[in-house]
């Protein structure tokens, strides 16, 4: 045991507690859920309208699904400021490709694309939580999903943004058919895919604070793309 | 063309009273003196055949290279001055591996033509895009290549001018080939019969005789994609010329 | 310590595991969040009493953990208090001051009066300087009239002719400032009360479902739980019944029951003795 007492000087709060700093946060969480279905000749997406920032909601009618294409769309939900300018650069690329190559981009070439412009800004990246659907070169529906950074992976269903936890494992169970037994292997229908969907966004809404008001949907099959909407609790 | 001679031939980026710009004019004219490459291209596939000059015996033939691939579906045949050529076929390959890159797609062979285009015009003064060459390229490219479109072939010429052709003969004997090509093309020619046309025309134009270490032959099939043809295929066509 | 006396607790919080905790937290183990309750309570004074109003939204962080709790807590006959912030915070508080007030009521034999409520539950929460995150507002009727009070969780009140307090707290005092006046009819003020809470509902993520109301007038108490459902949940558009043989048997195992032996007593049906 020391006999000097190692602080020897008087502790005054004022003075021992550290400089304050401050710093900016770039980001915003401005939430939302996208979810999207993929059968053999269609894919459906959909995405809450609801733009909120903390506890407090900025619009109930915000549309977040992006029509690149006739046949590409893209949801997006996560930092807004990100998704604006992320989309804006999206449809100038759109557009020069087709001024360039004169032909519409692919989804798989477009779904490609997205990763490498998000991949590009690796160390600032969009805070946006990216789903990009279409028919693939043979009029099959395709999901690709994102992480911030250009991960992509290609998948038939994929739930994400502020309730894509809370989703992913019912759309595994339903569309998935996982964990069960006796199931048989039958079609998506594009009406069960639809229903799903719906219900999917009801249970999102009962649990999720950033989920709600209503839905925007885009159903995309070789003859177009068409919209649906509808409503969810708005508390 | 010597009655219009003048001051403005000196300069790339000066056009003379009567519109013309003399360095481009005469870079076209370079390729003249270059050795003669056709391309036919067929339904079933593209077809390119070039003339190698074997100026000396003590030459190494394998190391002239005047076919090339560009990216797995794009091959190219240049005439000209080779060291610019080169400079041309690192953009068209850059190009082809970017598209791939960020479209996981190939690129079309008129995209890949446009591209090398836009190098091919960047003489005269540096602008914000970087540093300009001081002249025009001396190189016509052929480009053989196969997209959505099906098998495709594209002329290029140092004014960065792209066409896109049933059949074209570039080089020396371009004028003569180019007359036989319009008469012995017709739309439903096999691919092997185009081998043979272009072996037959190149045959009729070149200085030295024909074998099978001074042309190089290239095939750009669906099944195939970019084929050269090895030194006992080509003595395999040579051997069915009349 | 025998088993016939049995160790009575030390009364009060034990700090016995905040070193430790302290040293989880520093090694990347947090200690886990507890239930907040972003909320919207109100309270008004009206023509003859007091009508408090509660969402029932609960939330841990973002997603709601109960869709119907209860924020309007009894204290005692004639008074009620309203809870904002940490769930167990809030209903530990209530409950025991509620036990203190019972108790105090049958020292002096008097209803407790609203201003002892409210100071009682002051000092407690000075006493923990914020650490209990109760934000309360507290209502009711005693022998000098109707009272409210909002407290925060430091132990600073206010006493208010309407207040509002929790996450929708600004929402409903839009509707309050617009709309309250002294010489409200009960009904008049039950739709005001109503009307705060949707607004806090419907435009703060923090509250949600449905309207609770408590009305306390001099010598009755109207508690009116889901006074309002603000918001109908959605109708599913498909069935999610899983048909028999949908679950996996893994393994299964049959253990025989052996009867050795069966007796049967009848027993007769007694009478009721009514002597």
């Amino acid at each position: 045991m020391s006999l000097v007492q190692p602080e020897m000087r008087p502790h005054y709060p004022d003075y021992a507690t550290a400089p304050t700093q401050h710093h900016f946060s770039p980001y915003a969480d401005n939430g939302g859920s996208v979810v999207a279905i993929a059968g053999d000749d269609f894919v459906v997406i959909g995405a809450d309208t609801r733009l909120s920032a903390g506890f407090s909601i900025y619009t109930r009618d915000q549309n977040k699904l992006f029509r690149l294409s006739d046949t590409t769309v893209l949801g997006c939900s996560g930092c807004w400021c990100d998704t604006l300018t992320l989309t804006r650069i999206l449809t100038a690329r759109m557009q020069m490709y087709q001024q360039e190559h004169n032909k519409v981009m692919t989804t798989p070439a477009c779904a490609q694309m997205l990763s490498t412009m998000l991949y590009y800004k690796r160390f600032f990246p969009y805070y946006i939580s990216n789903i990009l659907v279409g028919l693939d070169n043979e009029g099959k529906g395709c999901v690709y999903s994102y992480d911030p950074i250009g991960h992509c992976e290609k998948a038939t269903y994929r739930a994400g943004g502020s309730a894509g936890a809370l989703l992913q494992p019912l759309l595994d169970n339903q569309i998935g058919l996982k964990n069960m037994q006796n199931v048989g292997d039958s079609k998506l229908s594009l009406e069960r895919a639809l229903a799903v969907l719906k219900d999917v966004f009801i249970s999102a809404a009962e649990r999720d604070i950033f989920t709600g008001d209503s839905i925007l949907i885009n159903v995309i099959t070789k003859d177009g793309i068409q919209d649906y909407s509808f409503q969810l609790r708005k508390d | 063309m010597f009655l219009t001679r003048s001051e403005y031939d000196r300069g790339v980026n000066t056009f003379s009273p009567e519109g013309r710009l003399f360095q481009v004019e005469y870079a076209i004219e370079a390729i003249k003196l270059g050795s003669t490459a056709i391309g036919i291209c067929t339904s079933e596939g593209v077809v390119l055949a070039v003339e190698k000059r074997i100026t000396s015996p003590l030459m190494e033939p394998t190391t002239i290279e005047k076919i090339v691939e560009v990216d797995k579906h794009i091959g190219c045949a240049v005439s000209g001055l080779m060291a610019d050529s080169r400079t041309m076929i690192d953009r068209a390959r850059v190009e082809c591996q970017n598209h791939w890159f960020v479209y996981n797609e190939n690129m079309s062979v008129e995209s890949c033509a446009q591209a090398v285009s836009n190098l091919a015009i960047q003489f005269g003064d540096s602008d914000d895009d970087g540093a300009a060459m001081s002249r025009p390229f001396g190189v016509a490219i052929l480009f053989a290549g196969i997209d959505e479109k099906g098998p495709q072939l594209y002329h290029m010429d140092p004014s960065g001018t792209f066409v896109q052709f049933d059949a074209k003969a570039i080089g020396s004997g371009s004028e003569g080939a180019q007359q036989s090509l319009q008469e012995v093309y017709h739309r439903s020619m096999t691919l092997s019969e185009a081998t043979t046309a272009a072996l037959t025309i190149l045959k009729q134009v070149m200085e030295e005789k024909l074998n099978s270490s001074n042309v190089e032959v290239m095939t750009m099939t669906p099944a195939q994609m970019f084929h050269m043809f090895t030194k006992e295929q080509v003595e395999e066509v040579i051997s069915k010329l009349s | 310590m025998s088993v016939l006396c049995p160790e009575t607790p030390a009364p009060g919080f034990s700090f016995a595991n905040c070193k430790r905790n302290a040293l989880l937290e520093s090694k990347g183990f947090p200690v886990p969040k507890a239930t907040k309750t972003g909320t919207t309570i109100v309270g008004i004074i009206f023509k003859d009493g007091v009508i408090l109003g509660a969402d029932t939204r609960a939330t841990e962080d973002t997603t709601v953990s109960d869709k119907n709790c209860e924020k309007i807590h009894y204290l005692a006959p004639n008074m009620y208090c309203c809870g904002a912030g940490t769930a167990a915070d809030t209903e530990q508080t209530t409950q025991m001051i509620s036990s203190q007030l019972e108790l105090h009521r049958l020292f002096t034999n008097r209803v407790a009066r609203v201003a002892t409520a409210n100071q009682m539950l002051k000092q407690y929460l000075f006493r923990y300087q914020g650490h209990i995150g109760a934000a309360l507002v507290l209502g009711g009727v005693d022998s000098t009239g109707p009272h409210l009070y909002s407290i925060y969780p430091h132990g600073s009140t206010d006493k208010l002719p309407y207040t509002t307090m929790g996450s929708g707290s600004l929402a409903a005092m839009a509707v309050f400032e617009s709309r309250w006046n002294p010489d409200l009819e009960e009904e008049e003020g039950v739709k005001l009360v109503r009307d705060a809470i949707a607004a806090g509902i419907f435009n703060d993520l923090g509250s949600g479902s449905n309207v609770d109301i408590c009305i306390i007038r001099k010598g009755s108490v109207d508690y009116r739980r889901t006074f309002d459902e603000a918001n109908k949940k959605g109708v599913r558009q498909s069935s999610y019944r899983y048909p028999k043989g949908t679950t996996a048997v893994l393994s299964s195992k049959t253990i025989d029951v052996e009867v050795v032996d069966v007796t049967v007593h009848p027993i007769e049906p007694e009478h009721m003795d009514t002597a």
